[in-house]
């Protein structure tokens, strides 16, 4: 009895000393729903919309979801009850969160969408890269990149997907597919990366280039799953630049892998810019002020405010990151968090 | 039925693991375009190197008639843990040892003593409070991935050191070095099981834990040294697994546990315990290795793998369902 006492004590005392409430004068709280911190960007987003917010004199609490749809809508509830300034929802499911958003929405809070559009209901504010344009720009990289092999766009593309459950990858795929549809001579293998796990990708790969010896360049759909696939072509006698590589949302891995050579482009998703962009225009989703259409300079990015049927929309450009510009420290994957402060737009 | 019969029979079914990835591999080479060559079959058992692995100790902790719900968590911790150390990019911190190669057992040693850790705070909660093994082991596949998590921030580390990464680029008789370590394992641990006392009473103590105690066997010792096996065999398994990705990610090995339960299941240990030999184990994890595999090569849209890869388990554990009915005929 003395001992399971002791240890019920001992664990309370790790998990309470784990717990630093912090105290401070804000014009309200914030709540970030990110869909996982199993990823490189979704972490990178939470430092960053956090940083920011404190710029506009936010204070932001984040809650993590697992991936995990049902967890989302529970926490939903939960900071529904809260009555927090403002919710800002990088959505697990694009569909099973539009009553929790339509909810949130009707109890006064507003709801901005935060790197995963959703257009089915209508939201506060939204802010994306547009994961189907980084298909688009992946497939504008690959034409270059083929056609410098070949001197036409031809060949043999493997495609590792992210978990096939997650929209985000679909989305990207859809892009990517919708773009290369114009290069018949082009033939794509399409195989998901299981619950986004790197080993699962460099399985792909190792296989792959058994049964397609003639892949001409992999285009996998998180940067991380790089890592393993460019661990895979080692392992398979391959060197750097011998198959042609990219992916995609501009994580640090990535822009290593390019400095070693293994990879040629990494597609970016602007995370810094996507965060600022909320910060900017949080005063005016707070205070429900009207947002106009137009072009916004969001820390040097030029940007587009649109008012769609779902709310107004900024849409930010993604880049394309190659050998050539890889130390522009605008890029998150950098990790030069940007100097300049934001500032509320009037 | 004839003796010679029976005996054929009952060899057919001790060994039906093997038969079955026999009989996958001749499907899947006469149907699966690519599949038949040697490169392929040298990827499956490259592939099979973590989840086997990680499968023993799941193994010896069911056979032991308990459960261990923490190894996937465990190996993730351990590849981080080496990661941070000997990666040199991202959140690693590229420590260098001179002369090199002493990277290759103070990064081993780094990993067992992590797992080992987990694995003793697993036993000691286990038998000596009483607590449930599946509540104890499923809280550390929780924290321990959420140490994960605190450790790295989500971030990854990258770029292992290069005296470590060897063994996942060089090869012996065309399989690499850590696939070897695998083999390697299964072997040690089977003579472990067959040979000596600690395996004797590991099975005696999952037939009847009780009847074991009575008998003189040191029980709970036996099975805290098991738990700590357990949680020091995954973390060679997350050593693998950093080797085999040259780092590791917050979220690497996630979804392993489930294929390493299914390994195990299909090797024909009970989840009843007292029941089970690691070859057959290992059978089991060639087997989903050559079916994952199989998928890979098949080109399937990907919203449906997951489907197949499922239902072709199912069709394996239920052989093994059937195996069990007809060794109670042949009783």
């Amino acid at each position: 009895m003395k001992r399971i006492l002791l240890s019920i004590f001992g664990v309370l005392a790790v998990a309470l000393a784990l717990l630093a409430p912090a105290y401070a004068q804000t014009k309200g709280k914030v709540y970030y729903m990110v869909p996982t911190l199993l990823d490189e960007f979704q972490t990178g987003s939470v430092s960053a919309l956090e940083m920011f917010l404190k710029q506009v004199g936010y204070e932001m609490q984040t809650l993590n979801a697992d991936n995990k749809t049902d967890v989302q809508q529970s926490q939903m509830n939960d900071v529904i009850a809260l009555k927090p300034a403002a919710i800002i929802l990088a959505a697990v499911d694009f569909n099973a969160l539009k009553p929790s958003i339509e909810a949130a929405m009707a109890a006064g809070i507003p709801v901005v969408e935060f790197d995963r559009q959703i257009t089915s209901t209508p939201s506060a504010f939204t802010s994306v890269a547009g994961t189907v344009e980084i298909g688009y720009v992946a497939a504008a990289e690959v034409e270059k990149l083929l056609t410098s092999k070949y001197g036409s766009v031809k060949g043999k593309i493997l495609q590792v997907l992210g978990d096939p459950g997650d929209p985000y990858t679909l989305d990207i795929q859809k892009g990517f597919e919708e773009k290369m549809a114009a290069f018949p001579d082009v033939r794509i293998i399409s195989l998901p990366a299981m619950m986004w796990e790197a080993s699962n990708a460099g399985t792909i790969v190792a296989d792959q280039l058994l049964a397609n010896p003639d892949i001409d360049l992999i285009f996998n759909h998180a940067a991380h799953l790089s890592v393993a696939a460019a661990a895979s072509l080692e392992a398979a006698g391959k060197q750097p630049g011998d198959i042609f590589m990219l992916s995609s949302n501009g994580a640090p891995v990535g822009l290593d892998l390019i400095k070693k050579g293994w990879m040629q482009v990494e597609v970016e998703q602007p995370l810094y810019a996507q965060a600022a962009a909320v910060a900017m225009f949080m005063d005016k989703i707070v205070n429900k002020q009207e947002i106009k259409a137009g072009e916004y300079d969001v820390l040097g990015l030029k940007s587009t405010v649109t008012i769609e049927a779902w709310g107004p929309n900024i849409k930010i450009p993604g880049a394309a990151i190659t050998m050539e510009n890889i130390d522009n420290p605008a890029f998150w994957g950098n990790l030069q968090p940007p100097t300049d402060t934001v500032t509320s737009v009037p | 039925m004839n003796p010679s019969t029976r005996r054929a029979l009952e060899f057919v079914l001790d060994n039906l693991a093997w038969f079955m990835l026999l009989a996958v591999l001749v499907v899947f080479s006469a149907t699966v375009p690519n599949y038949f060559q040697p490169g392929i079959f040298a990827n499956i058992v490259e592939a099979s190197s973590v989840l086997g692995v990680m499968s023993i100790g799941l193994a010896l902790v069911i056979i032991a008639g308990h459960m261990d719900l923490s190894v996937e968590s465990v190996a993730a911790l351990s590849a981080m843990a080496v990661g941070i150390v000997f990666c040199s990019a991202g959140i690693g911190i590229g420590v260098q040892l001179t002369p090199d190669w002493l990277g290759v057992p103070v990064s081993l040693l780094i990993a067992i003593a992590v797992g080992g850790a987990v694995g003793a705070i697993n036993g000691l909660l286990i038998v000596k409070l009483k607590m449930s093994a599946f509540i104890v082991t499923l809280a550390s596949y929780i924290w321990v991935r959420g140490l994960v998590l605190a450790l790295s921030g989500g971030r990854s580390a990258q770029d292992l050191a290069p005296v470590i990464r060897w063994f996942g680029v060089q090869r012996l008789l065309g399989l690499p070095l850590t696939a070897w370590i695998a083999i390697a394992s299964f072997v040690v641990f089977s003579t472990i099981m067959s040979k000596t006392r600690f395996g004797r009473h590991l099975i005696i103590i999952g037939g009847n834990e009780n009847a074991a105690f009575r008998a003189g066997i040191k029980v709970d010792r036996i099975l805290i040294l098991t738990f700590v096996l357990a949680g020091a065999v995954a973390a060679l398994a997350g050593w693998l697994l950093a080797i085999r990705t040259s780092g590791a990610t917050a979220n690497l090995g996630i979804g392993l546990l489930f294929n390493a339960f299914a390994a195990v299941v299909i090797g024909g240990v009970s989840l009843k315990g007292g029941v089970g030999a690691l070859p057959g184990v290992y059978a089991g994890v060639l087997l989903l290795s050559a079916i994952n595999t199989a998928i890979n090569l098949m080109g399937l849209p990907a919203t449906s793998t997951q489907l197949i890869h499922g239902l072709l388990v199912l069709a394996a554990v239920l052989l093994d369902t059937l195996k069990h009915q007809l060794r109670q005929k042949l009783a």
